[in-house]
């Protein structure tokens, strides 16, 4: 039907409401208390407007549009309701907005720009509040609250949470929690849709959780933005507790080619960002990628991306994480890609770096197997030509992603004497089931999660006693605190904070001195600077040492490219090194990351690849079809308290005999239970800002 | 990535900007904006109105300050150690630009001063009529955030001449080719990377009042502690270190001062109360300024700076409030609520129940300089003293206007910590007096402006509140200045 507003005609729909039916058309009516995903209440008055043959101003939101109706927006009536309705918002918002976080962002101040209206003609009235910052994600500043009711009419009706609700206060009404209870005691979800249709700065994010470096989609789901590959994690984990294992893996997919791999390993950044550990403890991301992966039939197998033959060949160098997630998305895009791994089996530091016991040979088989299945050539045991060569033979295009496998000898006395290892031959030898001799005592040097990988291996080699010094304190260290904790369960020693000075023996290492160290830090040219206990000096007595001080890349000095910072490959933003056609990503360009960041890094390494060969580098796959969320809730009453379901765990007395696997996968139930504790923050990225009148 | 080109780039859309933006694009100029805010206005959108020397409306009103009488008086209060021909081009332009926003729809209800001296300074430190004090829409009496007309009217002046804005999508970087300044990398609100090109690009950004980490590096105040300025949300200094990552010079930053009270908003009548001619002292008991000055905001701020601590206290007796009560204040102010006295009680004792900390109630002298951490005997020393001189009707210390000579005596006695306070930062960024970014040799770094706050490096030591509107006046006319040249070399580009 048509209609008019202030003499232009528009299109509207039966059933709609004036208000709707005119920001359709792009015409800008004043309003403040509607909101485009919640129920019109007519409460502001900011929208009102005259229609030709009725008496009076009417509220636009809450009047059904008629065929042929006049509708005049600035009549003296509707001016006249609307200005006092804003004259008397302001006069009970504080007058001052300098200090509120919401500046420039804020929908009242828009409107107030908009209107141009004095606050002058009331008597002004102070409701203050005091800001309640008590909880972690949530921050409460209602003095600045308008009563426009959307954050209640988003809790009650929209999320069905029926948290927030209009209070009766001696200064008046306003919205909040009623009998004064905490969000968590009144069984808030968090999933900050009050905080998105607050029109001004009442209801916000806690600001320390807004990072300033981060987009504003970024930091309101931060797990998603800190993970490098941008898994889709809210989603995923939505469709674990929804029980739809399958769906969940396939959003992982979507991402990574490793998805089991990465939950049995990863260094899972996610959680450290995962809002719900404000409240307790992080959802356990990693796990619950684990187990989704780990129930998955492959459905997603039928929706991959696979492009009719490009005509290019493209040669990839080292078969980690890297290569053969590069190689993977290069085979898609139609390019015939042989990888060269010079081991006997592929998989890089996930083969022959992380241990058994926490990533077994079949579950690396099984997702190679399926990567292989995209039509790619692993040449195993294949010592690689170099990069000039390999352009020589015919490839197109070359990725370098040898990793770092050579490990650091720290110069000290008695670092060459038998018995003295280094982490990469150490851990490699006994992935190979043919371990370095291991005597009663063992030292590793070295605490990163790496020191752990040695020093829990050469328990299951039989070691009676394992050491492990390192100059980094308990806080400082780079392992994370569930290695530390399984460490010491598995009877590791530690000594943090301590140098080492040499290792003693003659003939053969015999034991190791060390000295405290009182301070330890880098000063400002980035050297390590430190400072011992004098006196503190006490000799070890062990059998064999283990350096796990560092690895590096073997082999680029020969490789005729461009290096940094020693032996590492040299790269511009595009993963180009300096020569033409050649590429490289991963560890031998970052030095020892993680497994995760290895696959982001082999996706940028295929995108750019592909674009050299003259595709159009988009390796993106749609694994599922895209469902919208419920943007229901409902209520819950303990959801605060959902404590973090932890997966179990060998007992250390039966786990340090041999290398099978410590943790076992999440049951269905304790998956679908731990992902019930996702406090979904993307729902509210699906609500739809109103427009300003600016944008119109 | 997302490529985009346009003639002028704009670094933000507050006042500056919008005034660059508006100029260039009057000037055949395709411009493109960049805002991280979802508004236009930035922190004008909390002013009340510009200054201007000359316009139509002060030749109306009979006031004869001309541009070069400004410029002067400005020059001299600055001592000369500010760009004397920057200072010269925004006074003599300030009046026209005036007219500019009249003729663009914008209204003002008059022209004013923000501050009056007492009569007994008035050769010192009167303020001029300069401040242009934007009309709000269907009358009223303005007060803060009356300026929002003025910024709305701007947007839509701009983008009925076709300015694009880009809202809620910061500038992270200046690209600079060869020297010269080639456009910007910006970042979407989901997260999505532009690339924008132009042959010019205005910095605008408004200063870094939001940035504690900046406050403490620039100008050695400590924001919560030594200085508790309007941190308007988004001021972090953007634009400096763009700038200065570019190439651009420095110039020294100072902070524009003033003073208030911690979290005022929260305590806002406490505020506007204790802001009085009545006893004020610094943390040793001592008075340190005549007191009928305090009405001056800038020298007051740059005295309490001066202080021990940087804190001074301003302290009544239960007499003097009832006489505020029924009488309303000495000193009346332009921005507090008018009945401020109404709401007196009911503020302080819920800011007394809640433990606010600046201010202390007590029945004795003594007991309020412990309450609020004042040398005990210096105070009882003081106000012994103060109570004479009110008793003989003359202060022989600072000679404050005998009419407020009120003693202190009655209890219970009342006290509010009063803090340096700044409306922002100033300066930074090195400039000349077309507004074009200089390196710190002065060698004009070819394509790069920078205008308003980021670049406002002509007040010297203190806001030159004699000629008021400054802030925003300065704002207007640089983006105004910058927008003209930027537009003008797009012709020498052409022909």
């Amino acid at each position: 039907m048509k209609i008019t507003i202030d003499g232009k005609e528009i299109e509207a729909r039966e059933g709609q409401n004036i208000l709707d039916a005119a920001l359709e058309a792009g015409v800008f009516i004043p309003h403040l208390c509607s909101h485009p995903d919640l129920e019109a209440k007519g409460g502001c008055r900011l929208c009102s407007v005259e229609i030709a043959g009725q008496q009076g101003a009417v509220p636009a939101c809450k009047t059904q549009v008629q065929e042929g109706m006049e509708v005049t927006v600035n009549g003296p009536e509707s001016s006249k309701v609307r200005k006092m309705a804003m004259e008397l918002i302001l006069a009970s918002h504080p007058a001052d907005c300098t200090g509120c976080p919401k500046y420039g962002k804020c929908e009242l101040q828009s409107m107030y720009q908009y209107m141009g209206v004095s606050p002058e003609g009331w008597r002004k009235k102070s409701r203050s509040v005091a800001n309640d910052d008590s909880n972690p994600l949530v921050s409460h500043l209602f003095t600045r609250c308008v009563r426009c009711g959307r954050c209640i009419r988003a809790c009650q009706e929209l999320r069905g949470v029926k948290v927030l609700d209009y209070i009766k206060t001696p200064a008046g009404i306003r919205a909040g929690i009623p009998e004064g209870r905490s969000l968590a005691d009144a069984g808030c979800r968090f999933c900050g849709a009050c905080i998105e249709v607050c029109p001004t700065g009442s209801i916000m994010d806690q600001v320390k959780i807004m990072k300033e470096e981060r987009s504003y989609a970024e930091n309101v789901v931060p797990c998603k933005s800190t993970c490098p590959a941008h898994i889709d994690i809210p989603r995923y984990i939505r469709y674990i507790k929804k029980g739809d294992f399958d769906k969940a893996a396939a959003v992982v997919r979507e991402k990574v080619p490793f998805p089991e791999t990465l939950g049995s390993i990863c260094t899972h950044a996610c959680e450290e960002e995962c809002k719900r550990g404000e409240l307790n403890a992080p959802v356990s991301i990693c796990r619950l990628k684990r187990f989704a992966a780990a129930n998955d039939s492959g459905a997603w197998k039928a929706r991959v991306r696979k492009e009719d033959a490009a005509g290019k060949k493209a040669a990839v160098i080292g078969a980690g994480p890297a290569g053969l997630t590069a190689a993977y998305y290069l085979a898609k895009k139609g390019h015939e890609v042989t990888v060269f791994e010079k081991n006997e089996k592929a998989g890089g530091q996930c083969r022959y770096g992380i241990p058994a016991y926490r990533l077994p040979d079949e579950l690396l088989d099984k997702e190679i197997n399926t990567m292989l299945e995209a039509g790619f050539t692993l040449k195993t045991g294949a010592a690689p030509a170099s990069p000039r060569e390999l352009l020589g033979q015919g490839y197109d295009t070359v990725l370098v992603s040898i990793g770092t496998h050579q490990g650091t000898r720290l110069p000290m006395e008695g670092n060459d004497l038998p018995g003295v290892y280094v982490n990469a031959d150490f851990l490699k030898h006994a992935r190979k089931g043919t371990p370095l001799p291991v005597g009663e005592k063992v030292m590793v040097l070295g605490g990163g999660n790496v020191a752990y990988d040695c020093a829990r291996t050469a328990v299951r080699l039989g070691a009676k006693e394992v050491h492990m010094a390192c100059l980094e304190s308990e806080e400082q260290m780079t392992s994370t605190p569930d290695e530390i904790e399984e460490g010491r369960q598995e009877g590791i020693i530690l000594h943090p904070a301590h140098s080492f000075l040499k290792i003693i023996g003659t003939g053969k290492a015999e034991g190791v001195e060390i000295q405290k160290i009182d301070k330890f830090y880098f000063d400002e040219n980035h050297k390590a600077v430190m400072e011992l206990v004098e006196g503190s000096n006490q000799v070890i007595a062990v059998d064999n040492v283990i350096f796990a001080v560092g690895q590096k890349p073997e082999g680029t000095e020969e490789m005729e490219l461009a290096l940094a910072h020693g032996p590492y490959i040299q790269v511009d933003e595009n993963l180009k090194t300096s020569m033409e056609g050649v590429f490289a990503a991963g560890d031998v360009v970052t030095g020892t990351k993680s497994v995760i960041a290895a696959i982001a890094a082999g996706r940028k390494a295929a995108q750019q690849m592909d674009v050299y060969l003259g595709g159009d580098g988009d390796i993106s796959e749609k694994l599922l079809d895209e469902e919208a969320p419920s943007p229901y809730l409902g209520q819950d009453q303990g959801f605060a308290g959902l404590t973090r379901v932890e997966p179990e765990v060998r007992d250390a007395s039966l786990r340090t005999k041999d290398f099978s696997l410590v943790e076992q996968p999440m049951t269905c139930q304790q998956a679908q239970c731990e992902a019930s504790r996702c406090l979904q923050c993307d729902l509210r990225l699906l609500l739809h800002r109103p427009k300003l009148w600016n944008e119109y | 990535m997302k490529q985009m080109k346009a003639d002028v780039i704009v670094v933000a859309a507050g006042l500056s900007g919008l005034a660059a933006s508006i100029a260039a694009a009057e000037n055949g100029a395709q411009v493109l904006v960049f805002e991280k805010a979802s508004t236009t206005g930035g922190a004008a959108n909390m002013g009340m109105g510009p200054l201007g020397v000359g316009s139509r409306i002060q030749r109306e009103h009979m006031i004869s300050l001309t541009p070069g009488e400004a410029f002067r008086k400005h020059m001299y209060f600055t001592h000369y150690r500010v760009d004397a021909r920057m200072v010269r081009d925004y006074y003599f332009k300030s009046g026209d630009t005036i007219d500019w926003l009249m003729d663009m729809g914008v209204e003002f209800v008059g022209v004013q001063r923000a501050f009056s001296a007492p009569e007994d300074t008035r050769a010192y430190s009167d303020g001029e009529f300069t401040w242009h004090v934007c009309k709000p829409e269907g009358g009223g009496v303005p007060g803060p955030r009356a300026a929002t007309s003025m910024t709305k009217k701007m947007t839509e002046h701009a983008v009925e001449l076709g300015v694009e804005f880009l809202f809620e999508t910061p500038v992270s970087k200046i690209i600079m080719e060869e020297g010269k300044a080639v456009g910007v990398l910006a970042k979407g609100k989901d997260g999505e990377e532009i690339e924008a090109r132009a042959s010019s690009v205005i910095i605008a950004t408004g200063g870094f009042g939001d940035n504690p980490k900046m406050i403490q590096e620039e100008t050695g105040y400590e924001f919560g502690k030594t200085i508790f300025n309007f941190a308007i949300p988004g001021m972090k200094g953007d634009g400096l270190k763009m700038a200065w990552e570019a190439g651009a010079g420095k110039e020294p930053c100072t902070m524009e001062l003033m003073y208030q009270l911690p979290d005022n908003m929260n305590h806002f009548i406490l505020d506007g109360a204790f802001r009085q001619p009545c006893l004020w002292v610094n943390r040793n008991g001592e008075r340190f300024m005549p007191e009928d000055q305090i009405g001056n905001t800038t020298f007051t701020g740059n005295a309490i700076t001066a202080q021990p601590g940087s804190i001074a206290f301003s302290i009544f007796d239960s007499k003097l409030l009832r006489k505020y009560k029924k009488k309303g204040p000495d000193i009346v102010s332009h921005v507090h609520p008018h009945d401020l006295y109404d709401h007196f009680d009911e503020q302080w004792e819920r800011d007394l129940a809640d433990g606010y900390e600046p201010i202390a109630q007590a029945d004795t002298i003594e007991e309020l300089a412990q309450k609020a951490g004042i040398d005990v005997e210096g105070l009882k020393a003081q106000v012994e003293e103060y109570n004479e001189m009110c008793a003989s009707g003359f202060d022989e210390i600072f000679e404050k206007d005998r009419r407020y000579m009120q003693p202190i005596e009655k209890a219970p006695f009342y006290c509010c910590r009063q803090n340096v306070g700044a409306y922002g930062s100033l300066g930074g960024v090195k400039i000349n007096h077309k507004t074009q970014v200089l390196t710190q040799e002065a060698k004009v770094i070819p394509g790069l402006y920078c205008v308003g706050t980021d670049a406002c490096n002509i007040f010297g030591d203190s806001y030159p509140f004699i000629l008021s509107g400054n802030t925003m006046g300065f704002c207007l006319n640089s983006g105004r200045i910058a927008g003209e040249n930027a537009a003008a070399e797009l012709d020498d580009f052409e022909y």
